[in-house]
């Protein structure tokens, strides 16, 4: 069931929970695929950083110092850049300013920004549809394919102006990501719109954050920042490659597309940071067989222009009879890992139920994921406990609607489990 | 297609073919580019490697994983790729980031209040969000014939709150979080009558 890892830098871990497979029935068995990037210090030198920083400057940023805790984002963003890496810095309301056009970021060309960004005062309403597109236009200026370009958009408010639609920004944040340009998104306080800027994100192939307060502001911008510039895997994808008949499906929240001319799927992960640990859990289902025969799916791992980086493997599975498949022992650390991801999109869901007021929707998603966990948990504590935060967050999901900062905490915690990221919204890393 | 004169060095292949050194360098360790005649800092790239590399986008564009690629090209020689190439039927080339962002913003311009032409996710289903089954009845450890059902079709909600803009002169705005309360909008009407009184004494 487990493949030996690979002794590329890039290292992919497969794991199964099971080895047996049913002859007679279609059997469902779920696996992980654990990639884990190379260290820094691998690479020959830091990848070049081309990033635009487009800021909300509407009427409700000047509460609570939001928009002086931007500036000092800002500024603390620019210190981290090297000279040979590029900046761009656009504020907007309904009204859109290029405060610094991409510019390399020298010493001149940093303080220059800032003292354009020090004359500007929150005031009217958001058009974040153009200022955000005005920042992702002054990094496809200047692309370096090579290189991590990226445009990170901070907000406290909706799109109220202009494009208004989410599914067309987050259309358009796709289309971009595809021609090379990143977005990742930043939301601070309680009145923006967390799923726009999630499935900006998402679709733009960068991260989401959820600032709870204007405090948070600077320390999760250079997160985010010091992360780009420890990119040592670009565009990471795994692809899959099953025979005629099986189908593999991903459970996380990763974006996949099926090759139609090979069948192959294709998980696409997105950069890697230093270090950087992501776990994929999937599931494979299977046709019929006969008693002893095998079947195996093999995995690579790609890179940008899906380049081969050699990490790859084979996980194969034996056709058994019935009582042979009840016997057989589970591997119980992918139980526990698909398990959680399961937890998660049932508290995701209950999360949505409750936004639109149905809260039996949100406490029946909740009690049928635990009720099946249980299931398969027999004595594993970890699987028991995790059943029981389930029901127990009955009370927190679907006895009363949840405030709008619960909402908001609740979509980008499940969000960041389901991407294999820390809770804060950071990389896993690999402890060394 | 027209006659590639000159050679190159591998920043300027890597720049003409629209991939990257390491990419170029990647696929010489493969076999699917012949290595350079000279080495060192003098290292030059000629026609065919550019056209090699054209070729072997067009088949990845085609999704040919590089194994079959590498087949495809092993015996074919400079003169055969670049009548493939010259035969193969011209592809509308991909607009750059650059000039996407313009024509998006172009539109905006032209038709601020018309809902864009670009198809809405609402409507079109995006499978790179589709989740694999609902929680509710995925992963029965003995349920292994169930049946994974499609989830995650996307709930319309309003939003919980929106800011409004009330100039009370070209310089002077209030801006104001809807929803409010029967309460709230009095207090407001009497903030915003008092103002204006106040803003027009001061015109007098």
């Amino acid at each position: 069931m487990t493949n030996e890892p690979n002794s590329n830098a890039l290292s992919l871990q497969l794991l199964a929970d099971r080895s047996l497979i049913r002859a007679g029935a279609h059997s469902t068995r779920y696996f992980t695929a654990t990639l884990v990037a190379p260290t820094a210090e691998r690479r020959e030198q830091p990848l070049p950083v081309n990033v635009a920083l487009v800021l909300d400057r509407s009427g409700s940023m000047s509460d609570a110092r939001k928009f002086e805790l931007a500036r000092e984002a800002v500024e603390s963003a620019l210190g981290m850049l090297r000279k040979t890496d590029r900046f761009s810095l656009v504020v907007y309301d309904d009204h859109i300013d290029v405060l610094a056009r991409s510019t390399l970021a020298t010493d001149t060309a940093r303080r220059n920004a800032l003292r354009a960004l020090a004359e500007i005062q929150p005031r009217g309403s958001t058009d974040l549809g153009a200022g955000w597109l005005t920042g992702c236009e002054q990094v496809a200026e200047h692309l370096d394919r090579s290189g991590v370009n990226r445009c990170l958009l901070l907000t406290d408010g909706l799109a109220n102006h202009g494009i208004t639609d989410p599914g067309q920004l987050a259309m358009h944040a796709r289309e971009l990501r595809v021609r090379g340009v990143v977005t990742s998104t930043f939301g601070v306080g309680a009145d923006f719109d967390e799923r726009l800027l999630r499935d900006m994100a998402h679709e733009g192939g960068g991260t989401f954050t959820f600032i709870e307060g204007a405090a948070q502001i600077p320390e999760a911008v250079t997160a985010e920042l010091g992360e780009a510039a420890e990119v040592t895997v670009r565009e990471a994808s795994i692809r899959v490659d099953a025979p005629e008949g099986v189908r593999v499906e991903v459970l996380n929240r990763f974006r996949s597309s099926t090759d139609p001319a090979t069948g192959s799927l294709v998980v696409v992960i997105g950069d890697l940071v230093s270090n950087q640990e992501i776990t994929a859990a999937l599931s494979a289902t299977f046709p019929t067989g006969e008693i002893g025969e095998q079947v195996g799916i093999r995995f690579s791992a790609l890179e940008q222009d899906h380049n081969v980086l050699g990490a790859g493997g084979k996980l194969t599975w034996t056709f058994a009879t019935h009582s042979e498949n009840d016997a057989q022992a589970r591997e119980r650390a992918v139980d526990r890992a698909v398990a959680s991801v399961f937890a998660s999109r049932a508290r995701a869901e209950a999360t949505e139920a409750n936004r639109r007021g149905d809260l039996a929707t949100a406490k029946r998603v909740l009690i049928g994921t635990a009720r099946r966990i249980k299931g398969y948990a027999a004595n594993d504590g970890e699987l028991r406990q995790l059943a029981q935060s389930l029901e127990a967050a009955v009370s927190e999901y679907s006895v009363a609607e949840m405030s709008p900062y619960a909402l908001k905490a609740s979509l980008y915690a499940h969000e960041n489990a389901l991407k294999s990221r820390t809770p804060s919204g950071r990389a896993t890393r690999r402890e060394s | 297609m027209g006659l590639i004169v000159g050679t190159f060095d591998l920043q300027e292949l890597a720049s003409q073919a629209g991939v990257t050194a390491r990419t170029i360098r990647y696929y010489i360790k493969q076999g699917l580019l012949p290595s350079a005649e000279s080495r060192g800092p003098l290292t030059r790239y000629g026609a065919g490697h550019l056209d090699r590399l054209r070729l072997i986008n067009r088949l990845k564009q085609g999704h040919l994983p590089l194994s079959e690629i590498r087949l495809r090209l092993e015996d074919l020689d400079d003169e055969a790729v670049r009548r493939i190439l010259e035969n193969a039927s011209p592809r509308k080339p991909q607009r750059s980031a650059a000039a996407y962002v313009r024509d998006v913003l172009a539109q905006r311009t032209r038709h601020p209040d018309a809902s864009s032409s670009f198809p809405s996710l609402h409507q079109v289903p995006v499978a790179s969000t589709r989740l694999v089954a609902s929680p509710s009845e995925a992963y029965g450890g003995s349920a292994d014939e169930q049946e994974n059902t499609l989830h995650g079709s996307r709930v319309k909600s309003e939003p919980r709150s929106t800011w409004e803009r009330i100039g009370l002169s070209p310089d002077i705005e209030l801006h104001v979080r809807r929803p409010l309360s029967r309460q709230q909008n009095h207090q407001l009407d009497q903030l915003l009558k008092a103002a204006r009184e106040l803003i027009s004494d001061d015109d007098s």
